[in-house]
């Protein structure tokens, strides 16, 4: 015997299409994600191919967004940039919510001194701030594609594990949860059968508030010189190269600027949409 | 009326801190470098860029560049009144100026100082110049003030081992043993300049040695502040907040910066020669067909059209030009596929990846990012591990690169650079390291034999072999020669002819003023 979810009420993806923020935040991502996939047919330019004479050049008709000091096409490096933002955004949080719901599942379930002490080793991670916190796992790992993603993850891994607890700690006294028991079901099974589906609807909204997150903590890694190595084109460098040529050519920094904006505004309205949709209180009224 | 007194009162007030104030506002010099910390401002152990500059306001040598110039036939005197030389050129005695006092209270100078630092200089443990003094037999203190040294054998521009620069900087005796290891960030020297304060990651101050030689300087204090960001460093000083800093070494910025009104822009000598030296000891670059191919990958050309020729200039050799000796050598020239060749020839058809450790100093960055695109054209993958200015420091000297990106000034004789870079006595990680990054051999015999050769021509013969033998090597490929750039408002007033700086930044004397 299986057990749902329980309390998700009817009509969910109804509420969310009806939703115009969340439908008009998925419409930009979609588009920011099809910029990313398509890159190497729809870029104008390599984004590393050099050009002495273009150096710092202002927007024009060849080069939209302008040229960089090594005289590479901004646009082509903002769009390819796309792939590795949202590339390691979204695999750093779904390692996130893996391991961070598990977590806190575990500790929610177990209870006891085995929940005290999970949770407070959760609760000294969440003391450091994000980006302190990436920035000590990335010094220490190393700037590379994997590693970065790993320094990412973890710190957020003590806020889903919060998230996923406490659900569970209500659920597992549920009378589905004991009669689960009184049939003999494995703990294992309970956790994942029962107990997950009920929280998940919270973690993927988190996950979609997160994501935002870890795209904007890579690139603030890369701002101050801790992401991926050049010549690789990410947000968070090329604003940095931008910010170093600021006298000289303002509009490097704006266009990656620019395209973080609109990402960040795209998972915030989906996030908004996707909590309002799940909302029991919302249903109701 | 009593209204009139109260405000009368409160002007008072108001005015007299700004009257008392304006009496007596010290002359305090801002400058700005382009760097996160120092390295170390022990002049025995300063060889990163940012340090250098400290160094010519808090130390002098037994004998001096004039102030803003590089030229060897201008030194002078500075901490020596006189000096003589025998006439095999094996010993050199130096007559020390009497009452020269070291700054912080540390008492007089005396041959006892100079014969302590000539030493330590020429320690391993306890200097980075120490391959510089290999030929230096005995430093012995005659009396108080005469100090005699004596070489094993002649030393080309042996005055340049006692100058103002690296290891002839001279420091205090009973500071170095007092201060033990806070002399490496507080060091005390007899420069018109002391260190009241180093704060880690912000900046040094600097005040005027009352007790200087030549006079109390007419600048107060100097706050030498780090500011690693170009952007962040230019607008500081557009705002005032600097006074001079450090520009970036490119065309656009000198054209922008010079336009500003009330801005010099000082592009200064010495050039640096910008090298990418390749360690022979790592595969696949134990092949001389990889590091040709290398050689032939590079376009010295297309990296100085980037770079401008308002502040670099092409590399003619593996020494900088205008050295006594270096020659033009005959450099590999640039060929796509005569690489690709050479590395299918070697069994990398598919091409090389080589893992360099970098500096993410922009200025160097950029310039390595011009040669990885480059290398890249021939199927060589240069992955950079970017890492801050001091770590890249010291991990180049424990070998952990298969390349290195270099850029050096040195005193302006061959012997010197091609022995600290080239020499296999100067490889990193042995007893007598400098800067042979490459594990370079080829030319031992040439260096060490110019050196003692007596006859001009031979000598000069000597070092044009070494120096083709190593462009053959390919021990290191030299890309540019990058001349020091730096901008000050009008308001400082070096009162001396800036042209250059051994020690690559702007010499502030006794007499520079500031409005």
């Amino acid at each position: 015997m299986a057990v749902g979810a329980i309390g998700a009420p009817k009509g969910i993806a109804g509420r969310a299409l009806g939703n115009r923020s969340l439908m008009a935040g998925v419409a930009l991502l979609v588009f920011i994600i099809l910029l990313a996939v398509l890159a190497p047919w729809i870029s104008p330019y390599d984004p590393n191919d050099q050009d002495a004479i273009a150096s710092l050049g202002a927007p024009n008709a060849q080069h939209w967004f302008g040229t960089d000091f090594f005289g590479r096409d901004v646009l082509s490096r903002v769009i390819w940039g796309a792939r590795v933002s949202l590339f390691v955004g979204a695999v750093s949080t779904a390692i996130s919510m893996l391991l961070g719901g598990s977590i806190g599942i575990l500790s929610g379930y177990v209870g006891g001194r085995f929940d005290q002490g999970v949770m407070a080793v959760m609760d000294v991670l969440l003391s450091f701030p994000q980006l302190i916190m990436g920035l000590i796992i990335v010094a220490l790992l190393g700037a590379n594609l994997t590693d970065l993603i790993l320094a990412i993850a973890i710190t957020a891994v003590p806020p889903f594990a919060r998230v996923a607890r406490g659900p569970t700690l209500s659920l597992k006294e549920r009378d589905f949860v004991e009669a689960g028991r009184a049939l003999g079901f494995s703990n294992l099974r309970i956790m994942l059968v029962h107990i997950l589906p009920n929280v998940l609807d919270d973690l993927i909204v988190m996950g979609s508030l997160w994501l935002a997150t870890a795209i904007r903590t890579e690139a603030s890694l890369s701002f101050i010189g801790l992401g991926l190595p050049p010549p690789t084109a990410t947000w968070g460098s090329i604003i940095r190269e931008g910010f170093e040529n600021l006298l000289d050519a303002p509009w490097l920094a704006v266009f990656p600027s620019l395209a973080v904006l609109i990402v960040m505004l795209a998972l915030n309205m989906i996030g908004d949409g996707l909590r309002d949709a799940t909302d029991p209180k919302a249903a109701v009224s | 009326m009593k209204r009139f007194h109260i405000l009368a009162a409160a002007l008072c007030c108001m005015a007299s801190p700004l009257a008392l104030g304006t009496a007596q506002a010290e002359k305090i010099l801002n400058v700005g470098m382009a760097a996160a910390d120092v390295g170390a401002l022990d002049p025995h152990r300063a060889v990163s860029t940012q340090d250098k500059p400290v160094m010519n306001w808090v130390f002098n040598g037994l004998v001096r560049f004039k102030p803003g110039s590089v030229a060897i036939d201008g030194l002078e005197p500075d901490l020596a009144d006189s000096f003589r030389r025998s006439p095999d050129k094996l010993t050199w005695t130096f007559a020390l100026r009497h009452g020269v006092q070291f700054q912080r209270g540390f008492g007089e100078m005396t041959a006892e100082d100079v014969v302590f630092s000539l030493k330590r200089a020429a320690d391993k443990d306890s200097s980075s110049f120490a391959a510089d003094y290999a030929n230096v037999d005995s430093i012995t203190a005659l009396d108080p003030y005469t100090v005699q040294i004596k070489l094993k054998q002649v030393v080309p521009g042996f005055l340049g081992l006692v100058a103002n620069y690296q290891g002839g900087n001279i420091v205090s005796k009973k500071a170095v043993e007092q201060l033990g290891e806070q002399f490496r960030t507080m060091p005390v020297g007899t420069g018109p300049f002391e260190i009241k304060e180093y704060q880690p990651n912000q900046g040094i101050v600097l005040v005027a040695h009352a007790g200087y030689f030549r006079g109390k300087p007419k600048i107060d204090g100097i706050n030498f502040k780090f500011i690693p960001s170009d952007a962040s460093r230019d607008l500081a000083f557009s705002s005032g907040e600097l006074d001079l800093l450090y520009g970036r070494q490119d065309q656009k910025w000198v054209e922008r910066t010079k336009e500003a009104p009330g801005t010099v822009v000082d592009v200064i000598r010495p050039a640096e020669l910008a090298e990418l030296s390749l360690n022979q000891t790592k595969k696949p670059l134990d092949d001389l067909r990889v590091r040709q191919a290398v050689a032939y990958a590079i376009d010295r050309a297309g990296i100085a059209q980037f770079k401008g020729a308002a502040t670099a200039e092409p590399a003619t050799s593996v020494v900088p030009a205008g050295y006594l000796g270096t020659i033009d050598a005959k450099l590999f020239p640039h060929d796509v596929t005569r690489a690709k060749a050479l590395l299918a020839e070697a069994g990398y058809p598919n091409g090389i990846t080589i893992t360099v450790i970098q500096t993410s100093l922009p200025t160097m960055l950029n310039s390595m990012q011009i040669v990885q695109a480059q290398l890249k054209q021939a199927g060589i993958n240069l992955e950079l591990q970017v890492v801050d200015h001091a770590t890249f420091h010291a991990q180049i000297r424990k070998d952990l690169s298969m390349a290195v990106y270099y850029s050096a000034a040195r005193f302006p004789v061959d012997d010197i650079y091609m022995t600290q870079f080239f020499h296999s006595r100067s490889t990193v990680m042995t007893p007598t390291a400098a800067t042979n990054f490459s594990h370079c051999a080829v030319a031992d015999k040439e260096i060490d034999a110019a050196r003692v050769e007596p006859e001009d021509a031979k000598q000069q013969a000597l070092w044009a072999t070494a120096q083709q033998k190593i462009v053959d090597d390919v021990c290191a490929v030299p890309l540019f020669e990058q001349l020091q750039v730096w901008a000050h408002h009008t308001k400082l007033h070096f009162n001396y002819d800036l042209k250059g700086s051994l020690n690559l930044g702007p010499t502030i004397t006794e007499a520079s003023t500031l409005d």
